[in-house]
């Protein structure tokens, strides 16, 4: 589960993040919606503890981000799109065991892990290569497995499918929904309307670092009186202006 | 502090450093390929130089053709008379290497005991010309000896009378000594320069790089506590750094001991290194090492991509080049106390007095305390940068 709580954060004179509050349920999957620069990573980043909130507070499955950031870094799974961020020395199996043995994993426990995830993502082909030289699609593979590796309870997803080809895409979207089946809490952040509602229950939506919309996609199209999703994002934001 | 978390990072910086191969061609091939090479190749040409111009010497001679001077020196291995149309033209082209200008009294000066007067036109800027005037040197000497020898007799004296004294000068320097002398010269500045430049692809690979590809922010992610990963990271770096130092100090060794060391009849010894001045040899490079690495480390940390890290950490090599290059030509006696005290400077001067073979303790001691100094300020610096939230915003 995920709390956050009237959570602000200013670089300088910028605010990125404007007091925003909204909660993600166990088994959910919530979808984060905005435009580039509304501040969706920089929420998630604060979620990972790699940022402090200058105002507010997260707790991840009950513990803040402020006082117990080594519990929240032990229980969150993150994936960022963009660059996949793999040493492209090391082979894919190496890159997801060194993660692995960060979180804690034991050896055994870790090459158990290591089995299911590959079998699950379909890389055991290539689970023995260095990942250098491995396509966009392979790549986005091993850096799924390095985020599940230590079977988190909570993940975030920020643009997972950035560069992803439709079967690699689809493939991704039914690991989401058995990850949801086994009770994970799950955030994931697009600019894309229709996969936020192929994948999410509910969604909210971010503008210029403030929450402009909660709910689900059905409110969302009462509200705005629109059938395309991409024409109500759209208004939604023109709206703030 | 959590030693698992540092040998766990540390295992995975080194297996990713192994198999890269900038960083071994940084740590390595300069050492171990580039220094010998430049040793060999300035040795062979410089040898090779010598030997044209000793093998063929083309002097011309004015004034006088025939006299015993002349015949002495057309004797000597290489030399050729010529007889150029104009003899000061062909020495300026170079088809000369001298002129020997006879004045016309010369033969009457001398053989009524006068001093005669004789010019020799060379060339310095030339060293084929200068070997030249060497050989020319020898030959009026040679004729000189013979003339003063016939002069003495013809008074009734012997050569003691004219030299009173005969000074013979004896080296009481050891082998050790002569090795140790020169390669306190060259081995400090060779040290500093390879403990910087061998740590700083693995510096700007393991921030600014990883930085670049993204891995970084997994890195902080992950429940490990920043400065485990700084630490697992600057032991990595001085790794590479005083893998370095070593293999540059083995070369150089080697070189010097195949080498002819210059004095004739020294053979090439490392007796001087005895078990403390090894130990503090060790001490201090690990120390320099730390240094360089945590400086490193604080430069690809506060760079904002690998080739901005790649710019910010060139200067360094200059850097300590400046301390090395003011303390080689001193004799260790005539390094300022001041010097023990200066980083980089301390280094060298301690490194100058380990391979003189006059280590003395109580520098030691000054040099490794202040570089311990100088060893936590650059790693504190690093790890105040490595804790920045700007770590991961660029």
């Amino acid at each position: 589960m995920i709390e956050v709580e009237a959570v602000t954060k200013r670089f300088k004179q910028v605010v990125a993040v404007d007091g925003i509050t909204f909660t993600v349920q166990s088994g959910e999957v919530l979808g984060l919606l905005g435009e580039n620069g509304a501040g969706k990573t920089t929420t998630m980043r604060i979620m990972a503890t790699v940022l402090q909130p200058s105002e507010g507070d997260i707790r991840i499955d009950g513990f803040s981000v402020r006082n117990q950031p080594m519990e929240v870094r032990r229980r969150l799974g993150l994936l960022f799109g963009g660059e996949v961020g793999l040493y492209n020395r090391l082979t894919a199996r190496e890159n997801i065991s060194y993660f692995g043995r960060l979180y804690g994993l034991g050896e055994r426990q870790l090459a158990e892990r290591v089995k299911q995830l590959s079998r699950a993502l379909g890389m055991e082909d290539f689970l023995d290569r260095r990942v250098g030289p491995f396509s966009r699609g392979m790549k986005q593979k091993v850096a799924i497995a390095r985020s599940l590796v230590h079977d988190p309870q909570v993940i975030l997803l920020d643009e997972p499918t950035t560069g992803l080809d439709v079967s690699a895409a689809s493939v991704f979207r039914r690991l989401i929904n058995s990850l949801k089946a086994e009770g994970k809490t799950i955030l994931f952040s697009s600019h894309n309307m229709g996969e936020i509602e192929k994948l999410c229950d509910r969604l909210i939506i971010m503008h210029k670092g403030r929450l402009i919309f909660e709910g689900t996609v059905s409110t969302l199209r009462k509200t705005y009186g629109l059938e395309d999703l991409d024409d109500i994002f759209i208004r939604a934001i023109g709206e703030e202006e | 502090m959590n030693g698992r978390h540092i040998r766990l990072v540390f295992q995975k910086e080194f297996t990713d450093l192994l198999r890269d191969r900038k960083t071994w061609i940084g740590a390595l091939v300069i050492p171990i390929v580039v220094i010998p090479l430049v040793f060999l190749i300035l040795g062979s040409a410089m040898s090779s130089v010598e030997k044209e111009a000793r093998a063929y010497i083309p002097l011309a001679v004015t004034g006088l053709q025939e006299h015993p001077l002349v015949s002495q020196l057309r004797a000597l291995p290489g030399v050729t008379l010529l007889h150029p149309a104009d003899p000061m033209t062909a020495l300026k082209q170079a088809e000369v290497r001298a002129v020997l200008q006879f004045p016309a009294n010369f033969d009457q000066r001398v053989k009524s005991g006068q001093q005669a007067r004789l010019t020799v036109f060379y060339d310095p800027s030339n060293q084929k010309s200068s070997y030249a005037r060497e050989v020319i040197e020898q030959a009026v000497k040679e004729y000189e000896t013979m003339l003063v020898d016939e002069r003495l007799r013809s008074v009734g004296l012997t050569r003691e009378a004219i030299q009173p004294v005969a000074t013979e000068f004896s080296s009481i320097a050891t082998d050790e000594k002569m090795t140790g002398s020169l390669l306190s010269t060259i081995i400090p500045l060779m040290l500093i320069l390879s403990l910087i430049s061998g740590g700083m692809p693995a510096a700007t690979d393991l921030v600014a790089g990883e930085k670049e590809r993204g891995t970084l922010e997994s890195l902080i992610s992950a429940p490990i506590a920043s400065s485990n990963v700084l630490t697992a990271k600057l032991l990595a770096v001085m790794i590479m750094s005083g893998v370095s130092a070593i293999a540059s100090l083995f070369s150089l060794t080697l070189i010097f001991s195949a080498m002819p060391l210059g004095e004739a009849n020294v053979t090439f010894s490392l007796g001087f290194l005895h078990s403390d001045s090894l130990a503090v040899l060790i001490v201090m490079l690990l120390l320099l090492a730390a240094m360089f690495a945590g400086l490193e480390l604080a430069i690809s940390t506060a760079a904002k991509s690998f080739k901005e890290a790649q710019t910010y950490m060139s200067p360094i090599i200059f850097v300590g080049m400046v301390p090395a290059y003011m303390i080689m030509p001193l004799n260790p006696v005539d390094v300022p106390f001041l010097y023990y005290v200066l980083p980089i400077f301390n280094g060298i001067a301690i490194f100058k007095e380990i391979f003189y073979g006059d280590l003395v303790t109580w520098h030691a001691l000054v040099a490794i305390l202040s570089s311990l100094v100088y060893v936590s300020l650059a790693i504190g610096i690093a790890s105040r940068l490595f804790r920045k939230e700007s770590l991961i915003m660029r």
